[in-house]
């Protein structure tokens, strides 16, 4: 598993323009977190990606227009813990109600 | 006071736009009912799709930026096609749509489309525009990203409330763009290391791709390859950067380029890359892809880097600005004597086409056709097996002489596109070449045509099959053509006479005669001298196929030269 940090000026789709170049690849997101960072914003992504895949998205990020910054770095202890305890987690929530009405109403 | 949409007109007269291709529908009316008398002229096509690709063809052949318009809903989505061809190709390209009105978005509300959502992995840079306060920035900062760096697509939505609100108007505005990190090869380094690659290399060539001419290097280009004289080969948009008489050009490259060019691709041991995404097209194999080579790779875009493998050296920048830098570090340098490898690549055993290849009728008479065009005209190809055909046999200089849908492979881009192109050059003859499929997938805008009396020579070569596809379902299909019969082809010379356009038919047998009798060549020349538009059907075989043809996932040294 690999931690990216990218830090990007906060205008429309900048955000969902670093988390499709992901998503084109078929690449799983187990762990995102977007939050404000100094006066930009910062996205961290832990992916299991390749080296090829790793050069890839570098350059595809830093292409994205409002993109300032990309850096790597190593997975926490509790990025490995949310990850682990989400998969754990039944998907999607069980719901309250009773059973086939609520999940036809979320088909 | 001044409307929204008024503001917008005036915002794209400040970028240079003089011209917009589009298509009426509610939620861009305001944009419509502010055009007359706004010095921006609009060109209604038959469909959306006709508009983007026409505006496509306009900033292909112009390298200014092309405007499409459309509505919310149905017209944004039909746009979608022209702007995923637009990213691929490096077109510059805007695409103005209306959105429904700002209280009824997210409502799934008439016509409503979330287009920006739709296309953020399409386009370079888009917004939905939330005031009319926003309009001259976000028109400013739209136009800056679509022509600088690589070029490429850009969206703005604007809900119809705002194009129909009022402000005070301070006039347009210009973007300056955040400051970006400096490139990290300086000159000199790159200089002295390639330098060492060149004095190492024992069969090094170069690959021309569009990057070479969207960047205006060509001249700066052609400089280069005259003083290195290796073995030089185009992708397909990279045809005309490169003389085709030039002794070291060895045509196009990749999986239907000539024999020549990919089998010095595969045997090189330096690999020059000027302005070339390295897609599967051009290399085949990926994992086999010049096997023996070290890759310079010039490009302004550093996501098309390292995408097949890694490459030595990589030169990010504009190439109007490395090429000359390339040039001047070797100019003074004692390079090794190619000779004997230019004799081996450029030599008459790899000549570029199977002799009875060049009496395949459609080869015969691309080359008659084009042979009697003047100089600086511009051939638009649609897709499949004629674009291939004309990309192998095109041989003008002209860069942006030769025009296709290349990294999307849109059938239906000739014939609008071909539209964008005379606009643009009123004086010039364009000659659009589709297939019988492609042709059907915009005919629509024959009505377009006729409206403006544009001088478009139409050709199709029609054999009744969608080509491409039936030829792969020969080689690697067994022979099942499922699905690509289309025997039942109109007569595209009466629909040509229902929009008041020329047509008539030849039939392939006047180009097995050697040489075409006077009559036929009276029929070509009289077609492309008309001051009209007009078509002319070339009726040819059904089982005609396209060589040399690398099939998909093989090495380029796997060429199928002809039929087994």
């Amino acid at each position: 598993m690999h931690v990216f940090h990218v830090r990007y000026r906060n205008t429309q789709g900048t955000l969902m323009r670093i988390l499709n170049a992901v998503s084109r690849r078929g690449i799983d997101l187990p762990y995102v977190q977007a939050e404000p960072a100094e006066h930009k914003h910062r996205v961290t992504l832990l992916l299991d990606v390749n080296p090829k895949q790793i050069g890839q998205l570098y350059r595809d990020w830093h292409a994205v227009v409002d993109v300032v910054d990309v850096r790597a770095g190593a997975p926490s202890k509790e990025m490995m813990d949310l990850t682990a305890a989400w998969a754990a987690v039944p998907h999607p929530p069980a719901s309250a109600s009773t059973g086939d009405s609520a999940r036809a109403a979320m088909a | 006071m001044l409307r929204g949409a008024d503001i917008v007109l005036q915002c794209l007269r400040a970028e240079g736009v003089d011209l917009v291709f589009g298509y009426p529908g509610g939620a861009i009316m305001p944009l419509y009912d502010a055009l007359d008398g706004s010095g921006v002229r609009h060109i209604l096509t038959r469909h959306e799709q006709g508009a983007v690709f026409a505006a496509e063809g306009y900033a292909r052949v112009t390298g200014k930026v092309g405007v499409a318009m459309a509505t919310s809903g149905p017209g944004a989505t039909n746009l979608v096609t022209g702007i995923a061809d637009a990213k691929m190709d490096s077109v510059p390209l805007v695409c103005i749509t209306g959105q429904v009105r700002s209280p009824l978005i997210g409502t799934d509300a008439f016509q409503e489309t979330d287009v920006f959502g739709l296309t953020l992995s399409l386009t370079k840079w888009s917004r939905l525009v939330r005031t009319i306060e926003e309009i001259p920035a976000v028109i400013a900062e739209g136009f800056h990203w679509a022509r600088s760096g690589r070029p490429g697509p850009v969206m703005l939505d604007i809900p119809t409330d705002i194009l129909k609100a009022k402000m005070e108007f301070a006039g347009p505005l210009k973007f300056t763009p955040h400051p970006t990190p400096a490139d990290v090869h300086g000159e000199s380094t790159f200089g002295e290391t390639l330098i060492a690659l060149l004095e190492q290399a024992k069969k090094p060539v170069a690959l021309v791709g569009a990057g070479a001419k969207l960047s205006g290097a060509v001249p700066d280009l052609r400089r280069l390859l005259d003083h290195l004289q290796i073995p030089t080969f185009a992708t397909v948009h990279g045809l005309g950067a490169v003389p085709s008489d030039a002794p070291y050009y060895l045509g196009m490259v990749g999986m239907h380029g000539t024999r020549a060019a990919n089998m010095a691709l595969h045997e090189t041991d330096l690999l020059l890359v000027f302005g070339a995404r390295l897609d599967d097209r051009v290399t085949g194999d990926p994992a086999r892809f010049a096997p023996h080579a070290r890759i310079v790779h010039f490009e302004i875009d550093p996501a098309q880097l390292d995408r097949v493998r890694p490459c030595e050296l990589p030169v990010i920048g504009d190439l109007a600005e490395t090429i000359p830098a390339c040039h001047g570090a070797l100019r003074h340098v004692s390079l090794p004597d190619w000779g004997g490898w230019r004799a081996v690549a450029c030599g008459p055993e790899r000549a570029e086409l199977d002799p009875r290849g060049l009496a395949q009728p459609t080869i015969r008479f691309l080359d008659e056709l084009f042979g009697r065009l003047p100089k600086n005209s511009v051939i638009l190809a649609d897709v499949g097996q004629h674009q291939m055909w004309a990309a192998q046999r095109y041989r003008s200089s002209c860069p942006r002489g030769f025009i296709t849908s290349g990294g999307l492979g849109a059938m239906g881009f000739a014939l609008p596109g071909a539209i964008g192109v005379q606009l643009a050059k009123p004086d010039t003859t364009v000659l659009c070449v589709s297939g019988d499929g492609g042709f059907q997938m915009n005919i629509q805008e024959l009505a377009t045509v006729r409206r403006l009396g544009l001088p478009i020579k139409m050709v199709i070569v029609d054999n009744k099959y969608l080509g491409m596809v039936r030829q792969w379902q020969q080689l690697f299909y067994q022979r099942n053509y499922a699905e690509t019969d289309l025997s039942d082809n109109p007569d595209f010379v009466e629909i040509a006479k229902a929009y008041k356009i020329c047509g008539q038919h030849l039939g392939e047998d006047v180009m097995r005669e050697f040489p075409i009798a006077a009559a036929t060549a009276d029929v070509l020349e009289r077609f492309l001298q008309s001051p009209e538009p007009e078509l002319l059907v070339f009726d040819t075989h059904p089982e005609a196929n396209v060589f040399p043809m690398v099939p998909a996932g093989a090495s380029l040294s796997e060429m199928l030269l002809e039929e087994e």
